[in-house]
């Protein structure tokens, strides 16, 4: 006999989310006048760099230098004006609520492939465990997601960290979340999962039902508890043995009979007719598996079911997924060779022609899947303003540009200032354009801006790297 | 090869981390190391080289003498001289071990599929990919393989779905409970001890057939849609498949005896099952061990052999394999269009099946071992495959045998799969292929490039190998150390397969030259083509070392250490012999190392 997880959900095919009705959401934020929202943080991590001027060689042909198509024209607030034919533009509704920092520069570690030294590093501000080893680096430290889930989640569940394009990959896929050093992180892949992850219980059940599933939840739970710390009290456990079980033994988790943000249920079949987009290489496919997780990411920080949410889209090096071209429909190769201008994923190759379009075509593109994200935090109200100015949502790269890999002037997009603790409207250059590390204080000021305090109340400088610097950064605050 | 600013893919030190893995927050002020100190002394349990493998360090330019080049590239040959002696390495002992092994997701399917006679393939699609394991070979690396918040749900959410459906109706109430004596609570008590005996993979004791008793009362009045009996089983069930003693394979043997603490019955048959058949015991094994017959080394020779003689011990050693051969990275397999017009978009496909069928022709039909995996001219394509091999004939989407002119192809490393998803969209990639075969196939480590490496120039007239030459082998850089040493004595030999893998006679005009001098066993070893390169390396000690090093890693489900040397050396002698692979697999099965659990645990 073949049981379908399906059972209950049948799917409609491949359709995407339509703005999400949350059946509890209204009756909570029906009195929400003074109601405070919790800040959090949406991270939404592109690879490969972005089509920022630069110089550099093909082959060891002569300079070639490619013109500005990212950064906005001027320093300073945010106008249509500025942000005019660059990949940015596709976010002007939003030029008033936006934080757009310029030289963000990461620490050059030694992890031996810029892929490694920039993903693994976007969220942690650490280098590797073991220097030198390229695509087997792993991050010496936890990633601010990881973080703040841990100290601000009720009851420390974990934040989600969500993932979109094909599985496995360079740096083996999910590659930005970290438990701790040495400890990545396990990612969802598929938007449902992540769905039923967060709820726990199937839909429509009244309040008796809800209360017997419940009840039967915990009796189950309790035994596995009562098994896990009989195991647990051995004195022959290695460290490791021990570690696992007690993340197994926090890990279950009571079903809450008051939680009720949820989609509606014809929804639920929309995001259950999904298949197997989540693990398709097409880039079409993989922003819908995008825009899925965002509304996923919209219900679990609306509804406080975390503080954080991390979604990665694609592998170490995105060498597996192929973006169309929003106008002709094209494919374009996969977007590594896309960064490297080459049709390789080493360095030597031919040319792939018109290659630094096609980027400023996929900033594009991501800059309008961020877009849909800020539509939806916008679309719920929150208090007297809405969802995304109680938080703030990151669209951030790993790398500064695309055929040199550089760790300077890194991107990382602002929008929603997390409760007024964040600068609006703005285009800022931190620390003069110097070449300084800053990556850790961007970080602290992020942790710090989802709520994040120190025993004394001060905010976070303390995640990180401790060689680096770690203050918040006063450029970022309003 | 490589931009400035990125680094190489392939280059690394031998496996890294695990010892010091944090779970809640990390870094250097919370206890874990520093970040290089791991580097510094040496590395971690999974990070340190192995002793009795031929060790090179390429080391920076700055400890580069006088001389530079070679003398960079430095280490020892032959045997470890951590163990002190070579008696030491015929000793078979275990080594220190976790006590919870977390089931794969495919050692989950299995194992439902056999305790319930269900197929919960579907079910399983819900379960999170786990992380890759950074250096190590295989998926079911025990230290990572953890239960965290979004497997622990979708754990029970399959839970409450398959119990729902197994008792639905009183047939299948009936089918799963058998019916005992007079009254549900002795037909209750029954049905745990027993099928709870194969959830456990071993007997309950009376506190857990107690607590499961008390699960069953709380059900009985927890469905309204299941009151009575069918309720408690149900939840029963749900509770059964949420057990860590069903999620994880436990190891609780503590009496030690003779410098070791033998496994007992149970703890025998799941280290069996789970190694042939990626599976909990079938019938059989639950009674050998309940008979205690599995104390008897005959005994467990015996089940090996049934094992590993049965269809889904094939799926394991195929998984085995196209890990080992990396055949997800088949995927890469992009070559340029315009380079490459005819080539098929199902390559990468395709080249994936062939090497699937390849290895289960070897290991179960030929009755091979290493040797034949590295020298069989034997292999299966279609229609997608047969032109890149120069064959003639008809062909379809079908697989069909064919030999190869042995001349020209020699086992797995001069098929198509290896040799395109290691090279560039137009040219055969030497270094890839090198680094692959020295460390996968001779267990040699080769550290990552040093910072800043620049890209490989244009060909001009030059041939790849020219090309490659000249600019990884410059006098006075760190790069030659390695590279003229190792790497490309390793690669150059596969010059005479282009980047799809077809073979080639010429590249830019001029002959190909796929003479090299790769240091196979610590000894430079002359060939004169791919073809040379394979059988010797079938035929040299080191080779088939490096392959018993990782069946033992995939045994176990761990890095090797040096308690390992002495099975991976008695395996490697054995397999150099002629044993097959699948008398390596009983062998490994039937060794003390296997058997028993080290007096010392894990830090």
């Amino acid at each position: 006999m073949k049981v379908s997880r399906r059972v209950i959900l049948r799917g409609l095919g491949g359709a995407t989310l339509a703005l999400p009705f949350l059946e509890g959401f209204s009756d909570r934020r029906a009195d929400a006048a003074d109601e405070t929202v919790d800040p959090f943080v949406i991270f939404l991590r592109q690879a490969n760099g972005v089509g920022a001027q630069q110089t550099f060689t093909l082959n060891e042909g002569p300079p070639i230098t490619e013109p500005e198509r990212f950064w906005p024209r001027e320093v300073g607030p945010l106008t249509p004006e500025s942000l005019e034919g660059r990949a940015l533009e596709e976010l002007v509704d939003y030029a008033g609520k936006l934080l757009v920092v310029r030289n963000i520069n990461m620490e050059n570690y030694d992890y031996a492939d810029g892929h490694a030294r920039g993903a693994l590093q976007c969220l942690t501000a650490r280098g590797p465990v073991v220097p030198g080893v390229g695509g087997d680096s792993e991050a010496d430290g936890e990633s601010i997601d990881h973080r703040i889930g841990r100290e601000l989640n009720p009851g420390g569940s974990d934040s989600l960290f969500l993932y979109a394009g094909p599985a496995g990959g360079w740096l083996g896929g999910p590659c930005i979340s970290y438990r701790g050093s040495d400890n990545r992180r396990s990612a969802l892949h598929d938007p449902l999962v992540a769905y039923e992850t967060m709820v726990g219980q199937a839909g429509g059940l009244s309040p008796e039902a809800i209360a017997q599933l419940v009840e039967r939840n915990r009796s189950v739970n309790d035994l596995v508890r009562d098994q896990l710390v009989a195991l647990r009290s051995s004195p022959r456990l290695s460290s490791n043995d021990r570690q696992r079980l007690d993340l197994h033994l926090s890990s279950i988790r009571d079903l809450e009979a008051t939680l009720t943000c949820r989609l509606s249920q014809s929804q639920e079949m929309e995001l259950a007719g999904m298949g197997t987009l989540y693990n398709s290489g097409d880039g079409d496919d993989v922003f819908a598996t995008v825009r899925a997780h965002m509304d996923i990411a919209a219900i679990a920080v609306g509804c406080g079911y975390t503080r954080s949410v991390a979604i990665q889209v694609g592998n170490g090096n995105d060498g597996s997924t192929r973006y169309r071209h929003s106008v002709t429909g094209d494919r374009m190769e996969n977007f590594h060779y896309v960064s490297h201008r080459l049709l390789t994923h080493g360095g030597e190759g031919d040319v792939y022609q018109g290659a630094d379009e096609l980027h400023h075509e996929v900033d594009r593109q991501f800059a309008r899947v961020f877009k849909y994200l800020l539509d939806k935090l916008s679309s719920y109200p929150a208090g007297d303003t809405t969802l995304l100015d109680h938080g703030v949502a990151v669209w951030l790269n790993d790398l500064g540009n695309g055929p040199a890999h550089s760790p300077r002037n890194v991107p990382y997009i602002m929008a929603g200032s997390a409760g007024g603790f964040l600068k609006q409207g703005e285009y800022v250059v931190l620390d003069e354009g110097d070449r300084t590390p800053n990556l850790a204080r961007v970080l602290n000021t992020l942790g710090s801006a989802a709520g994040l305090r120190k025993e004394n109340g001060d905010l976070i400088d303390d995640f990180g790297d401790p060689e680096l610097d770690r203050r918040p950064h006063p450029d970022l605050m309003a | 090869m490589l931009m400035p600013g990125r680094r190489s893919t392939d280059h690394g030190v031998a496996p890294h981390g695990g010892a010091k893995k944090t779970y809640w927050g990390g870094g250097a002020e919370n206890g874990s190391s520093p970040p290089g100190a791991a580097a510094l002394r040496g590395g971690s349990e999974r990070g340190r080289a192995r002793g009795w493998a031929l060790r090179l360090a390429c080391v920076g330019a700055a400890l580069l003498g006088a001389s530079g080049g070679l003398t960079a590239c430095n280490g020892f040959l032959g045997a470890s001289n951590e163990s002190g002696s070579e008696d030491a390495l015929q000793v078979d002992r275990p080594a220190s071990a976790s006590r919870f092994r977390r089931l794969t997701h495919e050692e989950w399917r299995n194992t439902v599929q056999d305790l319930l006679g269900i197929d919960p393939s579907e079910l399983s699609a819900a379960f999170r990919d786990d992380p890759r394991a950074a250096g190590f070979l295989f998926d079911n690396n025990a230290a990572t393989l953890e239960v965290d918040q979004a497997l622990a749900a979708a754990y029970q959410r399959v839970a409450a779905q398959i119990a729902a459906e197994l008792t639905g109706d009183s047939a299948s109430l009936k089918a799963l409970v058998p019916e005992v004596g007079d009254d549900d609570e002795a037909r209750i008590r029954s049905f745990i001890e027993q099928f709870g005996k194969r959830v456990h993979r071993r007997p309950l004791t009376e506190d857990q057939i107690e607590a499961y008793v008390a699960l069953y009362d709380v059900g009985r009045s927890s469905f309204d849609d299941a009151p009575g009996f069918g309720g408690g089983v149900r939840l029963l069930l749900e509770g059964f498949l949420q057990s860590p003693y069903f999620l994880y394979r436990i190891e609780s043997s503590e009496e030690e005896r003779d410098g070791v603490i033998p496994l007992d019955g149970w703890e025998r048959a799941q280290r069996l099952s789970y190694f042939f058949w990626a599976t909990m015991p079938d019938d059989e094994l639950f009674a050998a061990a309940e008979a205690g017959a599995l104390s008897s080394k005959e005994e467990v020779e015996a089940q090996a052999r049934r094992l590993v003689a049965d269809e889904r011990a094939a799926s394991v050693v195929e998984r085995f394999y196209t890990q080992l051969f990396e055949v997800d990275r088949y995927t890469r397999i992009q070559p340029s269009s315009s380079v490459f017009p005819d080539v098929s978009a199902r390559l990468a496909s395709a080249a994936a099946e062939e090497t699937r069928r390849f290895v289960r022709y070897v290991m179960y039909e030929e009755q091979g071992g290493i040797a034949d995996l590295l020298t069989s001219n034997v292999t299966f394509v279609n229609a997608d495959l047969a032109p890149i091999y120069g064959l003639t004939g008809t062909f379809d989407t079908d697989f069909s045998r064919v030999e190869l002119d042995p001349g020209e192809r020699s086992g797995v490393l001069t098929q198509i799969g290896f040799l395109a998803s290691n090279a560039t969209s137009v040219n055969p990639d030497p270094i890839h292929r090198g680094v692959f075969v020295a460390k996968r196939i001779n267990c040699l480590n080769i550290a990552a490039p040093p910072d800043a490496v620049p890209p490989l120039p244009q060909a001009g007239d030059k041939t790849n190998r020219e090309m490659v030459e000249e600019h990884t082998e410059v006098d006075g850089t760190s790069c030659k150390s390695c590279h003229a040493s190792v790497i490309n004595p390793f690669g150059f030999p596969f010059e005479s397969y282009d980047a799809i893998g077809a073979y080639r006679t010429e590249d830019n005009g001029k002959p190909v030259d796929t003479s090299a001098s790769p240091p196979i066993g610590g000894v430079r070893v002359d060939v004169t083509d791919a073809t040379e390169l394979a059988h010797t390396m079938a035929s040299a000690a080191a080779v088939h070392e490096c392959f018993a090093k990782h069946l033992v890693e995939f045994a176990q489900g761990r890095t090797s250490v040096s308690a390992d040397e002495g099975i991976v050396s008695k395996l490697g002698a054995e397999s150099l012999t002629g044993v097959d692979f699948k008398e390596m697999m009983v062998r490994l099965a039937v060794a003390d190392s296997f058997l028993n659990r080290a007096t010392e645990e894990l830090p």
